[in-house]
């Protein structure tokens, strides 16, 4: 399963440019964010067990940093409507993907903002958590005042719980990958029921 | 659901994702990764407070793939938020503070077996690190995973809990009655 997570990684997807280099660059990205792990499994345990947990963690770190290569979010919405899921749902994935960015930024302007109130985030624990008080409450007030506007563009979109959409344009999806997709799920319940029996 | 609570939850868990900027601002050992989930329970009740938490789990399973086992402590913090809400435990500090400390206990008790049995007590850096230090002080496996999920889960959630009792304070009244339950959490209603 690790070499096949491993393989994996190196076909970042057809949105990626051609030959080898991307994927090297998301086979590099697995391994670093792997190896932290095997670090502290080996500080933590014996060699045999650091292996075992080591090579799962791995595979379920390969895996995921290929699913986010090869998946752009906006794709995502689309093939979720196109297959029949709420389009409230595919809207909560894509709207906090898009959202993250959005508030990080606005989190770092207010610490600088703060700062050049004369903020200072240094000296004991108190002083640090009242530091943060002042950091934290306005991006919370100002993230909880935009769900209005959220709402009402939302309502002007049409994005009406229990109205079905269509996609503009839905990603293809042949009778091989409907087959693959419930091949891998039959596999995935028969390696649980090996192991769990 | 109402369209004003399908749009909060996004909202509150790209909070409880953002919320890492303040907190590297200050370089205190805190995540407040449940703030979003906590104010969303207090705010609308524990349907979008548990939305909000396995969202909130699931964009942050991209960032770092370890962190999907744990949706399980995100879905009990918002059932554990709701009953602090209704008992109105959020209108102080007094109160919520305690509440949060009792949260803390709580969730390194959930997450102490998913953390051992999947990931060995290696889920991020600083819980390996106190997890050695347990391990260093004589504790069994299990015992110094739960000692690092502690230490790391304790002050986080008084931290949490004293957050959002801090925005539900601040929170304009017009702003607060918009949600169906924010009113009665800070004893308004």
């Amino acid at each position: 399963m690790l070499a096949l997570a491993l393989v994996l990684t190196l076909t970042p997807g057809a949105g990626s440019s051609p030959g080898w280099r991307p994927g090297l660059v998301v086979l590099r990205t697995a391994l670093l964010t792997a190896a932290p792990f095997w670090v502290f499994l080996l500080v933590l345990h014996d060699v045999t067990t650091t292996v075992a947990i080591g090579l799962r963690i791995t595979t379920m770190v390969a895996s995921f940093v290929w699913l986010v290569a090869a998946l752009e979010p906006a794709r995502l919405v689309e093939a979720m409507v196109a297959a029949g899921w709420s389009a409230s749902l595919a809207y909560l994935f894509g709207a906090t993907l898009s959202a993250v960015p959005v508030l990080k930024a606005r989190a770092q302007r207010i610490v600088e903002a703060q700062r050049a109130r004369g903020l200072s985030a240094r000296g004991g624990i108190a002083a640090r958590l009242r530091a943060l008080r002042a950091l934290a409450l306005p991006l919370v007030l100002s993230a909880l005042h935009e769900v209005d506007e959220r709402a009402l563009a939302l309502e002007t979109r049409g994005l009406v719980p229990g109205i079905r959409r269509t996609p503009l344009a839905p990603p293809p999806d042949t009778p091989v990958e409907r087959a693959a997709r419930w091949a891998l799920l039959l596999a995935c319940l028969f390696a649980l029921f090996r192991r769990v029996m | 659901m109402s369209i004003r609570l399908l749009a909060l939850i996004p909202v509150a868990a790209a909070i409880s994702l953002a919320l890492s900027a303040a907190v590297d601002a200050v370089a205190l050992p805190l995540f407040l990764d449940t703030t979003g989930t906590i104010l969303a329970t207090a705010l609308a009740g524990p349907g979008v407070g548990i939305a909000t938490g396995v969202v909130t789990s699931a964009v942050n399973t991209l960032r770092n793939p370890t962190f999907w086992p744990f949706v399980v402590v995100q879905i009990i913090v918002a059932l554990y938020a709701w009953v602090a809400a209704r008992a109105g435990l959020f209108r102080s500090f007094r109160t919520a503070v305690p509440a949060g400390l009792g949260l803390g206990v709580i969730a390194s008790l959930t997450s102490t077996p998913i953390s051992y049995f999947v990931f060995g007590c290696t889920t991020t850096g600083g819980i390996a690190l106190t997890t050695a230090l347990g391990r260093a002080l004589g504790l069994p496996p299990v015992g110094a995973c739960f000692f690092g999920s502690f230490v790391s889960d304790f002050g986080d959630k008084a931290v949490t809990f004293a957050l959002v009792t801090s925005v539900l304070r601040a929170l304009p009244r017009r702003t607060a009655a918009r949600f169906p339950w924010a009113l009665r959490a800070i004893g308004a209603a």
